[in-house]
């Protein structure tokens, strides 16, 4: 049996609530937050879709760390698993917290290819090789959790900061040689809440599930961005 | 959440205490700037009086353990702000996790020599 | 042509990282000099003939430079990072600037008085 203490939100009032859930091996947290919700209090709110981590909808903080709970085994958390909504996010309800800004954000980058022969009479093929490929993939495995901003710091102090995963989304396409939009993106990730803003905690690569490494993603587009102002300054 | 965000340390990496301490540290060393051009002041005074009256305070064995403090802050600051400058130059990013530890450990080795030397000026 | 507000983050960006880089020597190499050698480093005598010397003078202007850049700079990173920072950003900005000036002059009347 191992005690679920879990963070819950009502509109007015946080308040902890405990189930104990008789736990087997290969039971997720997910799993378990369905237990709950079947057996004890059909109330429990929580997001969650595909079971498999692709989704990013269960991210919430498991014993303190942002993980997803889909992911994360019962059995190697300890008598006690802790379960609270993420933070740097406004509670909805329970485990469920507002993600608008989240998405509105990463929209802001203008994340999709950019061309100037963009056509969808005569559509193109766009070349490109493993290489060229390698300098931007793990940028693209993403799935918009919202882990890494739970844990920056600067995006616990400053509401309209871009944000790890947005700046992530930004640089893959910078970098993806069939995009031509980087100046444009250059120019709103150098906005005041863009990557400025990043001092280099690197919790956020730390607690990525897909592993894209946010930070490198941040401190490559810093310096584009950076020498690309530069560069249209000397006039180059 | 606000600047209690920046001192959340349960369920985080070395990295968050990495990132705080650095951000006291200057907050500290910048206060201590302040503190040292005020004290300076005291070098106007041409017969060197008041400045040897305060050193005779600030340059002891009582304070011996602020100037501790303050070397860690100033050493710490200093080698992990390098650790920084270099991931930012995009170098060793890879290698982040030991890279943070030996430099982390290269600050303690610094701090103790250099508190070493300064209590055995002290006549420790 | 960029504006200057916009220019100015990420010169600011690279000067912080610059000046760090300086400070790491000059700031050890300070130290060591007035904490590592020997008590009397620390007279008033010995402060004077060291200072006037045209070498560590110039030293110490650099470093104060440095100094003050960096640590108010470093200053500013942290208030733009508050969302009442960011939002009245034009004031910090200028809060800064000031400060970074006075601290960066009164130290230079200072190394040139004495």
């Amino acid at each position: 049996m191992v005690r679920f203490k879990i963070r819950r939100y009502d509109g007015e009032k946080s308040y902890w609530q405990s189930f104990e859930v008789p736990a087997k091996k290969g039971m997720t947290v997910l799993e378990a937050l369905y237990y709950i919700k079947e057996n004890y209090e059909s109330s429990l709110a929580f997001r969650a879709s595909c079971r498999m981590g692709i989704c990013g909808s269960c991210a919430m903080k498991i014993n303190d760390r942002p993980r997803l709970a889909c992911e994360t085994q019962v059995l190697t958390l300890g008598d006690t698993v802790k379960v609270e909504p993420l933070d740097n996010f406004k509670v909805i309800k329970d485990l469920i917290t507002e993600f608008d800004g989240f998405f509105e954000k990463h929209k802001a980058v203008k994340p999709y290819l950019i061309r100037k022969d963009d056509n969808y009479a005569e559509p193109k093929e766009l070349l490109q090789t493993p290489e060229e490929l390698n300098e931007y993939y793990i940028f693209t495995l993403c799935i918009k959790c919202g882990a890494c901003y739970s844990v920056c710091p600067a995006a616990a102090t400053l509401d309209e900061y871009l944000g790890p995963a947005a700046m992530t989304a930004a640089y893959r396409f910078c970098a993806d040689s069939r995009d031509e939009g980087q100046k444009e993106r250059y120019e709103i990730a150098s906005s005041p809440n863009g990557v400025w803003r990043c001092h280099l905690a690197m919790e956020c690569s730390e607690v990525c599930p897909k592993n894209v490494e946010p930070a490198k993603a941040v401190q490559l587009l810093r310096r584009k961005t950076a020498f690309s102002i530069l560069k249209s300054l000397l006039g180059w | 959440m606000g600047v209690s965000g920046w001192f959340k340390f349960k369920g985080r990496s070395l990295f968050s205490w990495a990132f705080t301490f650095q951000r006291l540290t200057g907050v500290v060393l910048l206060i201590y700037l302040l503190a040292h051009l005020t004290y300076l002041s005291s070098l106007l005074d041409k017969t060197g009086a008041t400045y040897e009256s305060m050193i005779a305070i600030t340059v002891s064995r009582q304070f011996l353990v602020f100037d501790i403090l303050l070397v860690l802050c100033g050493v710490f600051h200093g080698v992990n702000g390098f650790r920084i400058i270099l991931h930012e130059f995009g170098i060793a990013y890879e290698y982040r996790k030991p890279l943070l530890v030996i430099f982390t450990v290269i600050a303690v080795v610094v701090w103790l020599y250099a508190s070493y030397v300064m209590y055995s000026l002290v006549g420790g | 042509m960029e504006s200057a507000k916009s220019v100015m983050e990420p010169i600011a960006w690279i000067l912080q990282m610059l000046t760090g880089l300086i400070m790491i020597l000059l700031v050890t190499l300070h130290f060591y000099v007035t904490h590592m050698t020997s008590h009397e480093a620390l007279r008033y005598a010995e402060v004077i003939s060291r200072v006037t010397q045209p070498e560590f003078r110039a030293m110490y202007a650099v470093l104060l430079l440095v100094v003050s850049f960096h640590a108010f700079n470093g200053l500013r990173a942290i208030l733009l990072d508050t969302t009442a920072g960011m939002e009245s950003r034009k004031t910090v900005n200028t809060l800064i600037t000031l400060g970074f000036l006075l601290a960066f002059v009164y130290g230079l009347y200072l190394l040139f008085s004495i």
